[in-house]
C-alpha cells in the first residue's frame, strides 16, 4: 500500500488491529502486524500504532514476538513513555519456562535505548548471568554493555564486573567471547579488559572450542598480555601455531599480528612467522570471496616492504584473472611490481605488458606505471617494452609512457638515449595535460639529441591559442627557452613568437607573469640565461632511496589486521584527519561540556580535548559573543577571582590556541602576535546560568611561565575551578604540541 | 570486530532490510553509501571499504544486492567480510536464491536470521545447521510456544545437536575440486592450481570422534573440528583413459553478433545473445579425442565505438571418481563402529584463459 500517506497506512492498520474478530484470529492478527513490520522496513513511520502493538506482544506465538520486539526497539526513542508500558510483558517473558522467549525478552528489553529503562532491566540481566540456558547467558553478558552504554557516565559496577570476570570460565564459548567484549565496553575508560596470566592461559586453552569469530576475537585480546618470561612467550606461539593456518582469513590475520607482536624482540621469530604464513595468505590472495582477497592483497603489500622478495617465488599468484575487479587488478600489479627479481623479471614484465592492452584505460595505465616502476632497476627490458606499446598510437598508452619517461629519465640517465629515440613521434597521440608537459619537458631537457625537438615544440607553439591547460604553456615556454640555449638558430623565431604571444594575448596572469620573467631574463644576456637554466638533468638520488629503504617489521605490526592496510597508509592519513577535523569543527553538537579533574595524555593532543568524559559540572555556551569595548568595561570592573602560574614551552602559534580555545567554546577577544614580548591574550567565556568568565594570559620575561589571572561576574567557587581546569587542560595540550 | 549496523541495499543504494545493533551510528549514515560507491568507482578508485566522516563501510556485492556493515572501529576487516559472506550464505540456505525479491517475501525471517546472527554488533550464531533448528520457514504456520526448545541453545556443544541417532551409519564424502588454469595467447600456461574441498554429509549416532586421512601425495593441513575444508595445491595430469563428463565450453562472441550457424562433430552449440556465448556442451569427452566445431556469425557493417573487452573461454567439466590433485580421503572411525565411506569423488568448473 505505499501509494497511500503514511497517515493513511497507519490508520488503517490500526483499526484492523483493534478489530476484534482480527484479535481473535491468530493468523489474521500476525499478518496485520507483519504488514505494519513491512512498512516499517520500507522506511515509512510507524509509531502511530506504538499503543496497538504493545498489546500485541503479550501473545504466545514466539514469531509474532520477535516482530513486536522489533518494533519496539525501532520506535522507543520515539515514544519512551509508551515503551514503558510494554516494559511488563517483557520482564513477565524474562522468566518464561522456553529459554528461546527468555532470551529473546532480555535481548529485546536491553536494545530498547531510551532514557530510565536501566532500572528495570538490571534485575532481569544479573537473572540472565545465572540462568541454566547459554542461549540467555550469551544474551544477559552482552546485556551488560548495553545498559552501561545507555548512562555511559554512570560509574562501573563493580560486582557486575566481578560477575563477568567469573562467567569467563563459562562452559559455553560464546558466552566467554561475549564476556569479552562485554567488558571491554564497561571498561573502555580504563583500558578495557585486563588480561592476566591465568585469564590469558584459560583463554588459550579454550581457543580450539571457539568459532571463528571467537577465535579473531581472542586472538585480538591476547595482544595486551605480556608473557613473563621467554619460555612462556614460546609455549604461547607454539600453543597457537595452528592458527597461522585456519580456513578462516580473519583467523590467520589475527593469529599473524599476534605472532609478530609477541615476538617483536626477535626479528629471526617475525620472519618465520611470515614465512609460516605464506601458504594461508597465498589462499586468501586467491579466495572466491573479492573482498577477502583484496584485503589480504593489501596485507601482502605490508609484508613486502619489509621483506621484498617474500612472494617472489609466487609471483604467478598476482598474475590477474580477466574477471577480477579493478581494485583487485590494481592491487596485484602493485604487488607484482614490488617482488620483481632476476628470474622473474622475464615473466612479469610479459604479463605486465599484457595489462598495457586491456580494455580498460585506467588498469592499462596501472600497467604502464608498474613497468615504469620496474625499470629503474631492469632499465634495458622495460624501455623497449614502453617504446613497443608507442606503436600502438593509443592516446591513454602514449601519455602514460611519455610521462613514465619523464620520470625514468630523471632517475636513470642512462637511458635517455633510447627514451629520445622513441619519442619523435608521439605529439599526435597525446591530449592531456598530464601527457603534454610531460612531453614538452623531455622535448626542452634532451632536446639536443632529438633532431625534430624544435619542430615538435614549434607546433605546439602554434596552436598556443587553442591550449587549454595554462600549465602546458608554462611547461612549453620553459622547454623552449632551454632548447634554444643548445639550438639556438632553430628556436630563436618560435621563442620570440611564444613569449610574444604570451606578453600581449595571453590571458592567464600566471604564464604572462612567467613570459614576462623569461623575457626580461633573456634581456640579462645569454650567459645569465645559461647559468639559471641549464641545471642537471638527472639525479638518480631523488626518489629511488627512500622508496627502497626496507621497514622494520615493527613499524608496521600494530597496524597488521586493521583498516590502515586496507586503506593504504596514506589515504589512511587522510581519514583520520579529516575524521580530526570534523569532531574539532565549528558545526559540533552543542554544548560542550567538560569534566574538570582529568589530566591530559599529551601525545594524544588536541582530539583529546572532546574526549574528556561529559559528566562535568560547568557547560559553556557555544557561539557566546561578547564586544571588546563590553569585555574592557568588565574587566576593569571586577577583581582577578583567580591567579595561576602555568609551565609552557616555545613559542606560542595564535591560531591553533585560538581553534583549540574555540572547540571549548572559550571566545578569543585579543591576542598579540607570535614572538611577542611580553605575549598577551584575553579570553571570555559563558556557562548556562549566564555567568561570565574573562581570563587574561599573560607571557612575561620567562618564557617557560604562563600567567593566568580569571575574572568572574559572579562568585561561584566551583564554576570558577572547572573553568581553571578546562583552560588549564586546552593549554597543557597545546603547550604539548607546540613544544 | 564488530559492527555498528548491518543492511542489505538493492542495486540502486535503496535499504531493503537494515538492524541496527549498536546505535551508535545514525541510521541515515547509509545514504552516503551509494553516491560515495559511485564516485569512487567514476575515479577508478573503488574498492570493499569506503568512508563517510568517522563511518567506515564495508560491503560486498551478492548478484543484485549490496551488504553493507558500518562501523566505527578501526577493526579486523577480514572477519567483517567473512561475516557477510556467511550472511549470505545462510540467507541462500533459506532462500536458495538470495534476491531482492526474496528478501522482501521473507522480511520476517531475515528480520529474525538477523537478530540470532549479530547482537550488538558481534557475530553470534551463525551455523546454519543450528539455525534451522529454532528458525522455521514454515511461515504461516502458528507457533503455539510450546514447542520443542532445541537443545542447541542450552547445550555445551554449540555446533551438533545432542541424542541423534540413525539407523545406518553412514557417512558421505565429497571431494571438490576446480581447477584454476591460466594460458596465455600462446598457450603457454601461466598459472594452474586447484582448489578443493571435501564435503562430509554425515550420518553418525551420538558424538562419535572422527579421523580424516589423506594419501601422502598432497601435502596440506586440515584445520577446524567439523567438515574440513582446506586448499589443496598440486599439478594435475589428467590421464588417457579418462572421460570428462557434461562438457561446456562457452566461447565468447561480439556483443553485436548475429545470425548464428554452427557445425560441430558432436555435442550440441548454442547462443546465447543475452550472455554473448556460445555454448558447447558434449555429454562425455574421452581422453586423447579431438572434437571440432565451426561456428559463423553476421557482424553489422557500422564499427561499434566503444572497445569490447576479449573476456576468456571458459570450460566446464566434471571427471567423476577422479581427483586432479590424487588426494584420496580415507575415514577412520575409532572404536566399533567401522564408517561406511563411499567416496564419491569428481572434478568440477575448470576455467581456461586465453
Amino acid at each position: 500500500m505505499p501509494y497511500l500517506g503514511s497517515e493513511d497506512v497507519v490508520k488503517e492498520l490500526k483499526k484492523a488491529m483493534c478489530n476484534p474478530h482480527i484479535q481473535a484470529d491468530r493468523l489474521r492478527y500476525r499478518n496485520v502486524i507483519q504488514r505494519v513490520i513491512r512498512h516499517m522496513t520500507q522506511g515509512l513511520d510507524m509509531s502511530g500504532v506504538f499503543m496497538e502493538m504493545v498489546k500485541a506482544s503479550a501473545t504466545i506465538d514466539i514469531v509474532q514476538k520477535k516482530l513486536v520486539y522489533l518494533y519496539m526497539c525501532t520506535y522507543a526513542p520515539l515514544k519512551p513513555d509508551l515503551a514503558l508500558l510494554a516494559i511488563n510483558t517483557l520482564c513477565k517473558d524474562c522468566s518464561d519456562p522456553n529459554p528461546m522467549v527468555r532470551g529473546l525478552a532480555l535481548r529485546s528489553m536491553c536494545s530498547l535505548r531510551m532514557p530510565g529503562v536501566q532500572e528495570y532491566i538490571q534485575q532481569p540481566i544479573l537473572n540472565g548471568l545465572r540462568d541454566k540456558a547459554s542461549y540467555v547467558r550469551r544474551v544477559a553478558v552482552l546485556g551488560c554493555a548495553k545498559m552501561h552504554n545507555l548512562h555511559e557516565d554512570s560509574e562501573v559496577d563493580g560486582t557486575l564486573v566481578n560477575e563477568l570476570y567469573s562467567l569467563l570460565r563459562d562452559q559455553d564459548p560464546i558466552v566467554v567471547v561475549n564476556c569479552l567484549r562485554s567488558l571491554e565496553e564497561i571498561l573502555k575508560h580504563e583500558g578495557g579488559v585486563v588480561i592476566n596470566k591465568p585469564i590469558a592461559h584459560h583463554l588459550l586453552n579454550r581457543m580450539s572450542k571457539l568459532d571463528q569469530w571467537g577465535q579473531g576475537e581472542v586472538l585480538n585480546f591476547l595482544l595486551r598480555y605480556q608473557p613473563r618470561s621467554e619460555e612462556e612467550l614460546f609455549d604461547i606461539l607454539n600453543l597457537l601455531d595452528g592458527f597461522l593456518k585456519s580456513s578462516s582469513a580473519g583467523v590467520v590475520m589475527g593469529a599473524t599480528k599476534l605472532f609478530l607482536a609477541l615476538a617483536k624482540n626477535f626479528p629471526h621469530v617475525q620472519k618465520d612467522v611470515l614465512v609460516r604464513v605464506k601458504g594461508p595468505l597465498l589462499a586468501a590472495c586467491s579466495s572466491e570471496s573479492r573482498e577477502l582477497c583484496f584485503a589480504a592483497l593489501c596485507h601482502v603489500r605490508q609484508i613486502l616492504h619489509s621483506l621484498p622478495g617474500h612472494f617472489s617465488r609466487h609471483y604467478r599468484k598476482f598474475f590477474c584473472c580477466y574477471s577480477e575487479p579493478h581494485y583487485i587488478k590494481l592491487q596485484k600489479v602493485e604487488v607484482l611490481c614490488e617482488l620483481v627479481n632476476d628470474e622473474n623479471v622475464q615473466q612479469v614484465l610479459e604479463e605486465l605488458r599484457g595489462y598495457c592492452t586491456d580494455v580498460s584505460a585506467d588498469f592499462a595505465q596501472a600497467a604502464i606505471f608498474a613497468i615504469g616502476g620496474i625499470a629503474r632497476t631492469y632499465t634495458e627490458q622495460c624501455v623497449q617494452i614502453l617504446t613497443e606499446l608507442l606503436g600502438l598510437r593509443q592516446e591513454h598508452v602514449t601519455t602514460a609512457v611519455v610521462q613514465t619517461f619523464r620520470d625514468l629519465v630523471w632517475l636513470c640517465p642512462q637511458c635517455a638515449e633510447a627514451v629520445c629515440q622513441a619519442l619523435p613521434g608521439c605529439a599526435e597521440n597525446i591530449q592531456d595535460s598530464e601527457g603534454k608537459q610531460a612531453l614538452i619537458w623531455l622535448l626542452g631537457v634532451h632536446g639536443e639529441r632529438i633532431p625534430n625537438a624544435p619542430y615538435v615544440l614549434e607546433d605546439f607553439v602554434e596552436n598556443v591559442k587553442s591550449e587549454t591547460f595554462p600549465a602546458v604553456k608554462m611547461e612549453l615556454l620553459t622547454a623552449l627557452l632551454r632548447l634554444f640555449l643548445s639550438r639556438p638558430a632553430e628556436c630563436q623565431d618560435v621563442l620570440g613568437r611564444l613569449v610574444y604571444y604570451c606578453i600581449e594575448e595571453e590571458k592567464d596572469m600566471a604564464v604572462r607573469d612567467r613570459g614576462l620573467f623569461y623575457y626580461r631574463l633573456l634581456l640579462t644576456g645569454i650567459d645569465e640565461v645559461k647559468q639559471i637554466l641549464c641545471s642537471p638533468k638527472s639525479d638518480p638520488s631523488l626518489g629511488l632511496l627512500e622508496d627502497q629503504a626496507e621497514k622494520p617489521v615493527n613499524s608496521w605490526a600494530s597496524d597488521f589486521n586493521t583498516l590502515v592496510p586496507v586503506y593504504g597508509k596514506v589515504r589512511w592519513a587522510t581519514i583520520s584527519n579529516l575524521q580530526r577535523a570534523e569532531r574539532r569543527g565549528p558545526e559540533l553538537p552543542a554544548p560542550a561540556s567538560f569534566a574538570t579533574s582529568e589530566p591530559l595524555i599529551p601525545e594524544e593532543n588536541k582530539e583529546q580535548i572532546q574526549e574528556l568524559s561529559d559528566a562535568g559540572a560547568l557547560t559553556l555556551v557555544p557561539n557566546h559573543q561578547i564586544t571588546a569595548e563590553y569585555f574592557e568595561k568588565t574587566w576593569l570592573r571586577l577583581k582577578v577571582a583567580h591567579q595561576q602560574v602555568l609551565p609552557w614551552q616555545g613559542a606560542v602559534h595564535p591560531d591553533t590556541l585560538q581553534v583549540a580555545l574555540q572547540v571549548v567554546n572559550i571566545q578569543t577577544i585579543a591576542m598579540s602576535r607570535a614572538g611577542a614580548r611580553p605575549w598577551k591574550a584575553y579570553l571570555s567565556a559563558q556557562d548556562d546560568s549566564d555567568c561570565l568568565f574573562l581570563a587574561e594570559l599573560l607571557l612575561g620575561p620567562d618564557p617557560s611561565e604562563m600567567q593566568v589571572s580569571v575574572k568572574q561576574q559572579e562568585a561561584r567557587t566551583e564554576a570558577l575551578s572547572s573553568f581553571i581546569s578546562v583552560l588549564e587542560t586546552v593549554l597543557g595540550t597545546i603547550g604539548d604540541i607546540t613544544s | 570486530m564488530s559492527a555498528s549496523a548491518v543492511f542489505i541495499l538493492d542495486v540502486k543504494g535503496k535499504p531493503l532490510i537494515s538492524r541496527n545493533y549498536k546505535g551508535d551510528v545514525a541510521m541515515s549514515e547509509i545514504e552516503y553509501f551509494m553516491p560515495l560507491l559511485m564516485q569512487r568507482e567514476e575515479e577508478g578508485a573503488l574498492a570493499p571499504l569506503l568512508s563517510h566522516g568517522r563511518v567506515h563501510f564495508l560491503w560486498i556485492k551478492h548478484s543484485n544486492l549490496y551488504l553493507v556493515a558500518t562501523t566505527l572501529k578501526n577493526s579486523n576487516a577480514s572477519l567483517v567480510y567473512s561475516f557477510l559472506y556467511k550472511t549470505v550464505e545462510v540467507f541462500s540456505e533459506y532462500f536458495k536464491e538470495l534476491e531482492e525479491e526474496s528478501i522482501r517475501d521473507n522480511f520476517v525471517i531475515v528480520y529474525e536470521l538477523l537478530d540470532e546472527l549479530m547482537d550488538f554488533g558481534f557475530p553470534q550464531t551463525t551455523d546454519s545447521k543450528i539455525l534451522q533448528e529454532y528458525i522455521t520457514q514454515q511461515g504461516n504456520k502458528l507457533d503455539t510456544g510450546k514447542s520443542r526448545v532445541p537443545p542447541t541453545v542450552t547445550n555445551a556443544v554449540s555446533w551438533r545437536s545432542e541424542g541423534l541417532k540413525y539407523k545406518k551409519n553412514e557417512v558421505f564424502i565429497d571431494v571438490i575440486e576446480s581447477v584454476n588454469l591460466l594460458v596465455n595467447a600462446n598457450g603457454s600456461v601461466l598459472l594452474s592450481e586447484i582448489v578443493g574441498t571435501i564435503k562430509l554429509k554425515v550420518f553418525l549416532s551420538g558424538m562419535p570422534e572422527l579421523r580424516l586421512g589423506l594419501n601422502d601425495r598432497v601435502l596440506f593441513e586440515l584445520t577446524g573440528r567439523r567438515p574440513a575444508l582446506s586448499l589443496p595445491q598440486a599439478k594435475g595430469q589428467f590421464k588417457k583413459q579418462s572421460v570428462a563428463n557434461s562438457v561446456e565450453i562457452s566461447v565468447p562472441v561480439p556483443s553485436d553478433a548475429d545470425s548464428p550457424r554452427f557445425k560441430t562433430s558432436v555435442g550440441s552449440a548454442k547462443y546465447m545473445p543475452e550472455k554473448n556465448v556460445v555454448i558447447w556442451s558434449i555429454k562425455s569427452f574421452p581422453g586423447g579425442k579431438e572434437y571440432l566445431m565451426r561456428a559463423h556469425f553476421g557482424l553489422p557493417s557500422v564499427e561499434k565505438e566503444e572497445v569490447e573487452g576479449r573476456p576468456p573461454i571458459g570450460v566446464k567439466f566434471e571427471i567423476p571418481y577422479f581427483t586432479v590433485s590424487g588426494i584420496q580421503p580415507v575415514l577412520y572411525a575409532p572404536g566399533r563402529q567401522r564408517a561406511l565411506v563411499d567416496a564419491q569423488i569428481r572434478s568440477l568448473p575448470a576455467q581456461r584463459e586465453s
